[in-house]
């Protein structure tokens, strides 16, 4: 099975480093994408509490990175991932990681 | 900068304090028994190229161009000669391995097919016209030099004014190269009240003696596990979107590892931010109104004896009177200013007067009020009140380390190596400007309205520095451009782009290199100092923008007083004579060294070069009322001034124009000007966006996506409308620094520069003192563009 890819979008600040890592890793034109922001909100869900977040979802031209993770390497938006809130790996190791935060998994 | 030294006579130290309130003190370099610099981490086994799956990697530190505030490690991989990619190295405490968009598409700005390699001229009758002409070096620096000189010759060499821009080094030794052509008058280009960070760093250095900067443990070589950092209990961000932004040499994303850790965040900002809706509590303020609401957070905390009472008897000067200027500013009343919830004021005062510790994450809004000067003031008030000063998870003092100066601004005395004219006139300014004049530096409104008015001495030649100022800082580019077109005999520029600065005014175009293509010293920051790496030959004929400083140089002072035939040289040089212990080359083995640097310095002695504890100033103490204000003769305490245009300082404008402008907020991607150019980071935004709440949209009949026309007495542009409840409400919130480099040079827009530029809509009169100016809380209005 293909590894798996964790967000904690708790901290996921929506800086679009990870859609450029991968287009960059991957040589894709600027509308194409291994990895693709959504955004949620801005949203008042309550009189003083907003929701206003960003998950990115990988799409069917991510293939993990296999060359770079075979080598040792951490796929590109991984490592480069400016809140440091992506994991990638076996799914039982990252199921392990999903403590206190929001997290979206992606298989 | 001047070094540290307290004259022995207490007469001249309120210059003293004023003249150090403008850079930060060098404090003496700790060094081992062999002399060497000591420092808290350890480069055994680290390497600065290897061969790795048939590239070759050059590990550095990114910095400059293209511009940025910060310094990330990179490794940038080579193949046949060609930077193939650039990665983050995992190994530098700085970035600890992540790179933003920016660096991962540096490849892709130095093979850019529209970069300038090779240097032009152009008639100067034919400025703003494609008529461009490759010359040699050797000819464009005759032309430098004979154009220069005819200035001099005709008015003197304070007839040339050294503009500078912000993010790109070069600009870090706009004192050399001003000092090698004996003039003055330098600066932000075209930018009132030298409005970014330094109307904040002036006065509040001249109440604590040095910069001091948050602490996310970017200090220390371990970073988040060093033993005594504290992540701060909580972050308050102020006028400032760091994340985005990563301004003043902070790295946004550190605030968000210190989440992770348990820091809370407070927001100030009229919109909301990835911060400020992951915030406890977001204040969102009415545009300029910020020194109202720090007085009140000031009035609970001394009125609720929350503060630090042992740092404030013991190490503060000046708290009665403090405590008396902020007697007045109850939360009622700043709550009625600012427009929030009177609760919120009291609920901040409370969490950061009762935390463990707290950091000021504060913001180029702070400086972007024409009274910019004081509200950094009263912002910082509150860092002195609660005792954060070299407290872990505070403010710490950033000195330079290893002597280099921060931001490499050399001393004066480290200049003495330039001949200067003992008769040398003194900068454009105004009288009634009392800090600027006590700093020594122009104006640049003085500078723009003598161009227009031609005084006998004004500003005959330009030499912009990494600066576009007609596109991105300069305040009423309309202006601007008809003084640069019409009255200036005289414009070089250095830069990789023809900009519209560069396409309508410059007389000379001088390509310089990106950061893969040169050496360099990075780490103009007070916790790293290290090298630009070289990883590639330069493309076509660019060189470095020191390269092209020295050569200058040489042609008005001669060998003798720049003999460097390399950067390399040079670089040794500057290292040598501020005594930091490195060569280049033994900084580029290392590539990034980090100085030791521990916390509560005020108690043992680390803050001053006599070695006495305290503080920098006048009074060795943290000044509530600063001495050298006094002296000034301007107010020592901060009080709240509405903005010049306001609701309420100007209601019968507001009638007409019923919106509060603001402007300069960063995108992704862009660093101010740049980055248009560039496929993956315009895709992000493509165009110029205004953000205007859904209640103001409706009232003036404009929907998501619409073009609209901005307006106000001082200006118009249009931009797009991007409708979102993220605004506060009256506000609107317009882009900067665009322009349309795909639309070619010769349609006569200068890429369209004037038609979205919410710079035209600006005021021109910096604040009291001469620093601060009117970025944030303009008033217009909005209407559909009709086309
Ligand atoms: S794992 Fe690799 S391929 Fe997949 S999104 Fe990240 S960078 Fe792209
Ligand atoms: S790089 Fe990280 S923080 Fe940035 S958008 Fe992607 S997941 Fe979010
Ligand atoms: S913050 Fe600056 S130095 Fe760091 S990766 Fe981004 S552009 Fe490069």
């Amino acid at each position: 099975m293909r590894n798996a890819l964790l967000i904690n979008y708790a901290y996921c600040t929506g800086c679009h480093t990870c859609e450029v890592a991968c287009q960059k890793e991957k040589g894709l034109g600027p509308e194409q994408f291994g990895i693709k922001l959504t955004q949620i909100g801005p949203d008042q869900i309550e009189e003083r509490k907003w929701q206003y977040e960003f998950v990115p979802v990988p799409t069917d031209r991510c293939d993990r990175c296999v060359e770079r993770t075979e080598s040792g390497k951490q796929p590109s938006c991984v490592k480069h991932c400016q809140a440091g809130c992506m994991y990638a790996g076996p799914l039982n190791d990252l199921v392990p990681l999903m403590a206190d935060g929001k997290y979206a998994l992606f298989t | 900068m001047t070094g540290q030294k307290q004259s022995s006579d207490s007469g001249g130290k309120e210059v003293k304090a004023i003249k150090n309130a403008t850079a930060t003190a060098h404090v003496k370099c700790e060094v081992d028994e062999n002399g060497r610099p000591i420092t808290a981490d350890d480069p055994s086994g680290r390497k600065w190229t290897w061969e790795e799956d048939g590239y070759t990697v050059f590990r550095g530190n990114a910095r400059t161009a293209p511009g940025c505030h910060d310094n990330c490690g990179v490794l940038m991989y080579v193949k046949d000669g060609k930077l193939v990619k650039v990665e983050g190295d995992t190994e530098n405490p700085y970035n600890q391995g992540r790179l933003c968009l920016r660096c991962l598409t540096v490849p892709d700005v130095i093979y850019h097919p529209d970069r300038i390699l090779h240097p032009m001229k152009r008639a100067r009758e034919d400025r703003g016209k494609d008529a461009w002409e490759r010359i040699t070096w050797e000819e464009a620096f005759d032309l430098c030099e004979a154009g220069l000189r005819e200035i001099q010759r005709k008015y003197g060499p304070e007839a040339l004014y050294v503009a500078c821009g912000t993010g790109r080094d070069v600009i870090l030794y706009e004192n050399i190269f001003k000092a090698l052509m004996g003039t003055p008058n330098s600066g932000m280009a075209f930018f009132p009240g030298q409005s970014c960070y330094l109307p904040r760093t002036f006065s509040t250095n001249l109440k604590g003696g040095a910069l001091f900067i948050s602490d996310y443990s970017q200090y220390f070589a371990d970073r988040y596990d060093h033993p005594g950092w504290m992540p701060p209990e909580y972050v308050l961000v102020w006028g400032n979107n760091p994340v985005v932004a990563n301004s003043d040499g902070s790295l946004g994303h550190w605030i968000v590892e210190c989440m992770k850790r348990g820091s809370k965040l407070v927001t100030i900002d009229p919109k909301l931010t990835w911060c400020a809706a992951h915030s406890e509590y977001w204040l969102q303020v009415r545009p300029g109104t910020d020194t109202a609401l720090a007085l009140a957070i000031g009035h609970v905390i001394v009125d609720e004896g929350l503060y630090d009472h042992e740092f404030v008897e013991n190490w503060t000067f000046g708290f009665e009177d403090y405590a008396a200027s902020v007697a007045e500013w109850t939360p009622e009343r700043a709550a009625a200013i600012c427009e929030i919830d009177e609760d919120l004021i009291w609920s901040v005062a409370r969490a950061i007067g009762k935390a463990e510790c707290w950091t000021l994450q504060w913001g180029v809004a702070l400086d972007h009020t024409s009274e910019g000067f004081y509200t950094g003031m009263a912002a910082y008030d509150l860092v002195g009140l609660t005792g954060m000063f070299d407290h872990p998870g505070g403010m710490v003092a950033g000195l330079a380390p290893f002597n280099c100066g921060i931001g490499w601004m050399p001393s004066f005395e480290d200049m003495a190596w330039i001949p200067q004219d003992p008769n040398m006139k003194p900068p454009i300014t105004y009288e009634n400007l009392v800090g600027l004049n006590m700093m020594g530096m122009a104006d640049s409104t003085a500078i723009l309205e003598g161009m227009e008015r031609n005084d006998p001495y004004s500003i005959k030649a330009v030499w912009f520095f990494a600066t576009n100022p007609i596109t991105n800082e300069g305040a009423r580019p309309d202006r601007i451009l008809k003084v640069l077109q019409e009255v200036s005999e005289f414009n070089v520029v250095q830069d990789l782009w023809m900009t519209p600065t560069a396409m309508a005014c410059c007389d000379v175009f001088l390509p310089v290199a990106t950061y893969p293509e040169r050496v360099g010293v990075a780490g103009h920051q007070p916790y790293l100092t290290g090298s630009i790496t070289q990883a590639i030959e330069p493309l076509g004929e660019v060189k470095s923008d020191n390269e092209i400083v020295v050569e200058m140089g040489r042609r008005f002072h001669g060998e003798e007083v720049c003999p460097w035939k390399t950067d390399e040289e040079y670089y040794d040089f500057l290292l040598a004579n501020c005594g930091s212990g490195w060569t280049y080359k033994q900084l580029r083995e290392r590539t990034w060294a980090v100085p030791k640097v521990e916390y509560y310095r005020y108690k043992t002695g680390k803050l001053r070069a006599d070695g006495q504890p305290g503080f920098n100033t006048v009074t060795g103490m943290y000044e509530f009322t600063p001495v050298a204000l006094g002296s000034m003769g301007v107010p020592t305490t901060a009080t709240f001034v509405e903005p010049v245009e306001s609701p309420v300082s100007s209601p019968e404008l507001f009638e007409q124009y019923p919106l509060i402008l603001t402007t300069g907020a960063r995108n992704w991607g862009f660093f101010h000007s740049e980055g248009r150019q560039i496929p993956h980071l315009r895709r992000i935004q493509p165009m110029p966006h205004c953000r205007l709440h859904p209640n103001d949209a409706k009232k003036y009949g404009i929907e998501d996506g619409d073009w609209i026309v901005i307006e106000n007495t001082h200006g118009s542009c249009r931009q797009i409308a991007e409708v979102t409840p993220r605004i506060k409400e009256g506000v609107v919130s317009a882009d900067h620094g665009w322009w349309f480099p795909e639309r070619g040079a010769d349609d006569g827009t200068y890429f369209g520069v004037m038609e979205c530029n919410i710079n035209k809509l600006l005021s021109t009169t910096p604040g009291t003192v001469g620093l601060g100016n009117s970025f944030k809380s303009q008033l217009c209005r909005v209407s559909k563009y009709e086309g």
